[in-house]
């Protein structure tokens, strides 16, 4: 973002100029105090990581790939997260389907139709207030909106899980990212030089022929990285969705002959976030290994998405700067 | 550059499909697989009788919710039923008894399982909402009041004394002694107490452990001494829904005091100590399989299931579920969750109960 | 065929083909519905929250919201226990988020060289992109034996410590960046301005830019205790079901998201227009305006910064 480099080394080479290669000691102590807050969270991190998978290696050791295959269960030895796994990637395609689209469209009109007057100002600000609201908030809305208005009014779902289903929990989580979405590619296309768009208006592109042609392909591979940000943001939360209704449950079970309508309408689901909610709440002891395995997963289901957007990030900064 | 953003992009929507696509036949053939392997496992028997295995033809869905006491017991039963007939969507609940009634009288669910039974208020919310139902008795379960298995000091606690340490009265007493008032002026055989910190740790408002022992313990005496509406524990101490918290505090206090299902207790027999209890006519009684079975042990409390029988004829799966939970499979689960099976008799009864409640 | 159109018209009509504006104007009139969405998801906040948070207020008298513990299935509101939890968490939060990640923030943005800046400035993302379920279990399985009952062995299994801890942990990486680029956005002729007048680079880095970009620091700083504040997950998990308020943080308690979450997942008696269930609302509107003021102080903060440079 403000990422000036060339200052920085121009600063440096003032520095080094004047202050010689003479060693400070007070200079020595107060970077070595900085450097040892950024090392201890390096430090928390991986401890963190070290206690979760040394709690979860008995689990991977006597149960393998079984762990991840399994359904959940209330029997610890045969309980496994693989609905939760399922649901977090229905869950992770509907906000997709519908924030990807949404917050690249509002984006583009922000950035590129909109004059900087007040009510594009006040969308802005609102914008970026949404981001900053707790996601449980958005939970209550999920559950106020999606299950009871929508599903239950609208669509008249009764009896079973009554509107508890995917597509509210989806909706939910979508309209959570949406602003984080929003912002992201604002700023991806806010980076693309104004000399692009000029250019092509001179030639007597409208402005959508504009956009569509030449400002974003410039901009997608900046999306693209907000987008996949945005996603693993949306794998990992869980209190939107215990408002909105995943099922918090040792076992649950889906319809086996259930259409794929039916299966998004009516049947009970959960996210693995939920599922590590629920497995830490347990009181038996071989639930503690349980959610570090469980745990373990999700995480690296999240770095991996994390590492692709961070690589993919430093690819484009290097080409498009 | 473009053909190549177009390709990531469609690569990501088909990705995005087959996930959801995949979403719908991978849980449910797998959760079925999964179960019916993991059944052979967790209960004694095969599923291949009438009772369980009545034959995958059967659809719809079941909704539980309820008493997270009473939810490993139905978990289990749903899990072999499920492997029996995987095209019926179970789902399994344990908010607490009370939102569990509170959804069944509303008719979000078809079974509630609860520690207690049903209040006035949720019968007369049931019957405003024209919800029949029939009351199931299908396991025992004793609450088991609990010190550290150091506290000398104490072996038999009787209500008077529960209430004097415990009730509402009772809020900011720091040590047992601080209750010796109370206690002799209730006439409790076990005072005076000693000078020991009192640290209490138990179920906190939402379970259905907490209500019935509010209602055998505390609720005659706060209803005689404070009149109606003050049924209720003190409100200071330290409330946990996870009952390994509560285990975990009372072992780590040499004069702790709180109480938990008997699960929980014989779970962890070796680092706890059970009170004995006596309920002012019955003597110094100690909680185990027997007592309780027999009901001989005055905080034995039945758990229930309670059936939705409004629309029973059009719900063949709810009525093969419940046929199923009650057979010897069913209730093998009762053993296996770790709480205290029904005597024959107590057995027949609940049947019986189900078959007239079905005809 | 449109300069064939042009040639036969006496004005130069440079606007084009009627079919190229008309989806010009259906493609700007679409995008603009999608920006209004964000204004319609706000009013839908709003509108979901007041309906049954006015109910509840109206159900009970005020002076319930103060006192007497957060029991809401004996009608015991006491909104100001919540209150305090809140704080005690946020304070402790605070007090870890702080030092961790100005620290870090300062010697990335003043002291890091590129090569190490790429190595240690992924592992705060990283950091950033950890769910909040993991933190709480490591709450409860990790800093409560280990940290916690280490100072203080007397220690209750749900405890402010361990929470506001994990809490801290979280938001490390949001106090670092926002920070990190309050400071980056300094010029660098005021630190060269800094070490011509014989200012040693820790000199620089705290006396000169540390103050230049003190809006923004603070504004990081915001931006922390409004994360800290609407984060459920750990406190749900670590911090306990205790209603009565609580200043010591070796014991734990309730505070708004965790009775709110506790309300949700039926911990106490919901579903229904029962006292209980809407002052789950009453809850969450006292955090929507709380974060969102927050949020808008820090937004003029960050204004005041990049408006100055």
């Amino acid at each position: 973002m403000t990422v000036d480099t060339a200052a920085v080394t121009t600063t440096e080479l003032v520095r080094r100029s004047i202050e010689g290669r003479r060693f400070s000691p007070a200079n020595a102590i107060v970077g070595f105090a900085l450097l040892f807050t950024l090392l201890s969270s390096v430090l928390i991190l991986v401890t963190l990581l070290a206690d979760t998978i040394a709690a979860a290696l008995p689990v991977f050791a006597s149960r393998g790939l079984g762990f991840v295959t399994s359904s959940l269960s209330p029997t610890a030895a045969s309980a496994g997260i693989w609905q939760g796994i399922m649901g977090s990637l229905a869950l992770t395609a509907f906000v997709i389907a519908v924030a990807f689209p949404l917050g690249v469209a509002a984006a583009v009109y922000l950035e590129e139709y909109a004059s900087d007057n007040r009510v594009t100002r006040f969308i802005n600000a609102n914008i970026r207030n949404l981001a900053g609201v707790p996601s449980i908030v958005y939970g209550i809305l999920g559950l106020f909106l999606f299950v009871e208005i929508l599903m239950r009014g609208v669509f008249g779902a009764e009896g079973g899980i009554g509107g508890r289903n995917v597509i509210a929990g989806g909706l939910t989580l979508a309209v959570l990212v949406l602003p984080i979405m929003i912002i992201t590619t604002s700023e991806a296309l806010r980076a693309v030089p104004g000399a692009l768009r000029e250019a092509s208006l001179a030639v007597g592109a409208t402005r959508w022929e504009t956009i569509r042609h030449q400002v974003l392909p410039v901009a997608i591979p900046a999306i693209l990285t907000g987008t996949v940000l945005t996603i693993a943001r949306a794998f990992g939360e869980s209190a939107p969705l215990l408002l909105a209704g995943a099922q918090l449950s040792l076992f649950f079970s889906v319809s086996a002959d259930a259409s794929f309508v039916d299966l998004v309408t009516n049947q009970p689901y959960t996210a693995l976030p939920i599922i590590v909610f629920n497995f830490a709440r347990q009181p038996q002891a071989e639930f503690v290994s349980l959610t570090a395995a469980a745990i373990v997963v999700l995480l690296v289901m999240l770095l991996t998405v994390n590492a692709v957007a961070v690589l993919a990030r430093d690819r484009y900064e290097r080409r498009y700067r | 550059m473009k053909s190549r953003t177009i390709r990531l992009l469609a690569l990501l929507g088909a990705f995005a499909l087959v996930l959801a696509a995949c979403g719908g036949d991978g849980s449910g053939e797998t959760t079925t697989s999964e179960a019916a392997a993991d059944t052979t496992e967790a209960s004694a028997e095969p599923t291949t009788s009438a009772e369980g295995g009545e034959g995958g033809d059967l659809s719809g869905s079941i909704v539980v919710s309820g008493s997270s006491t009473v939810e490993p017991i139905t978990a289990r039963v749903g899990e072999a039923f499920d492997g029996a007939n995987p095209g019926v969507a179970t789902s399994v609940e344990g908010p607490g008894t009370g939102d569990g009634f509170a959804r069944f009288c509303a008719g979000e669910t078809d079974i509630s399982d609860a520690s207690r039974p049903i209040s006035e208020e949720e019968i007369a919310a049931c019957e405003g909402a024209g919800i029949s139902y029939v009351e199931l008795h299908i396991a025992t379960d004793g609450l088991t009041v609990l010190t550290s298995p150091e506290n000398e000091a104490v072996t038999c606690l009787a209500f008077t004394d529960l209430y004097a340490l415990l009730g509402p009265e009772s809020e900011g007493f720091a040590n047992w002694s601080d209750a010796n008032e109370l206690a002799a002026e209730l006439g409790a055989p076990n005072a005076p107490y000693a000078e020991e910190p009192l640290v209490i740790t138990a179920p906190g408002e939402e379970s259905g452990t907490y209500d019935t022992f509010v209602e055998f313990v505390i609720a005659d005496f706060s209803e005689e001494r404070l009149g109606a509406d003050n049924d209720f524990t003190r409100a200071d101490y330290n409330a946990s829904a996870n009952d390994n918290v509560i285990v975990q505090g009372i072992t780590e206090n040499p004069t702790s005091l709180g109480w938990v299902g008997f699960a929980f207790y014989e779970a962890n027999q070796d680092v706890l100590k059970a009170l004995e209890v006596d309920n002012g006519e019955s003597g110094c009684i100690a909680p185990n399989a027997d007592t309780i079975a027999s009901f001989e042990y005055p905080l034995s409390r039945p758990l229930f299931i309670y059936v939705n029988t409004t629309d029973l004829a059009n719900r063949p799966e709810l009525t093969a579920f419940v046929d199923y939970y009650l057979s010897d499979e069913g209730l093998a689960a009762v053993a296996d969750a770790g709480y205290v099976q029904l005597p024959a008799e107590d057995i027949e009864g609940t049947r019986a109960a189900w078959t007239g409640a079905m005809g | 065929m449109a300069i064939v159109e042009q040639q036969r018209d006496s004005r130069i009509d440079l606007s084009g083909d009627v079919r190229r504006r008309r989806r010009e104007s259906i493609v700007k009139a679409l995008f603009f519905a999608a920006a209004a969405i964000s204004i319609l998801i706000s009013v839908a906040i709003v509108l979901a929250l007041i309906g049954k948070a006015w109910a509840f207020l109206t159900s009970i008298e005020l002076n319930q919201l103060w006192g007497n513990g957060w029991f809401p299935r004996r009608g015991r509101f006491d909104l100001s226990a919540l209150l305090v939890h809140t704080m005690m968490i946020t304070g402790i939060a605070m007090l870890v988020a702080v030092p961790f990640g100005l620290g870090s923030a300062i010697y990335l943005s003043e002291y890091a060289k590129s090569g190490v800046r790429r190595v240690l400035k992924p592992t705060l993302e990283i950091l950033a992109g950890i769910p909040s379920v993991v933190l709480g279990f490591f709450a409860l399985q990790f800093l409560t034996p280990n940290v916690v009952r280490g100072i203080f062995p007397g220690a209750q299994s749900a405890n402010f410590l361990a929470a506001g801890i994990a809490v801290g942990i979280l938001t490390i990486p949001l106090v670092a960046s926002v920070s990190e680029d309050a400071m980056r956005a300094v010029p660098g002729s005021l630190r060269e301005a800094s070490y011509g007048l014989g200012a040693k680079q820790w000199h620089t880095a705290l006396r000169v830019v540390f103050p230049a970009a003190i809006s923004g620091i603070l504004a990081a700083v915001i931006l922390g205790i409004s994360r800290a504040v609407g984060e459920t997950m750990v406190v749900a998990l670590a911090a306990g079901l205790n209603g009565i308020m609580t200043f010591n943080p070796t014991e734990g308690g309730l505070t708004m998201t965790g009775a709110i979450a506790n309300l949700a997942v039926g911990s106490d008696q919901v579903a229904g227009d029962v006292a209980a269930f809407q002052s789950l609302f009453f809850v969450g509107l006292v955090l929507f305006v709380l974060t969102l003021g927050l949020n808008v102080i820090s937004g003029r903060m960050v204004r005041r910064y990049r408006q100055r440079y």
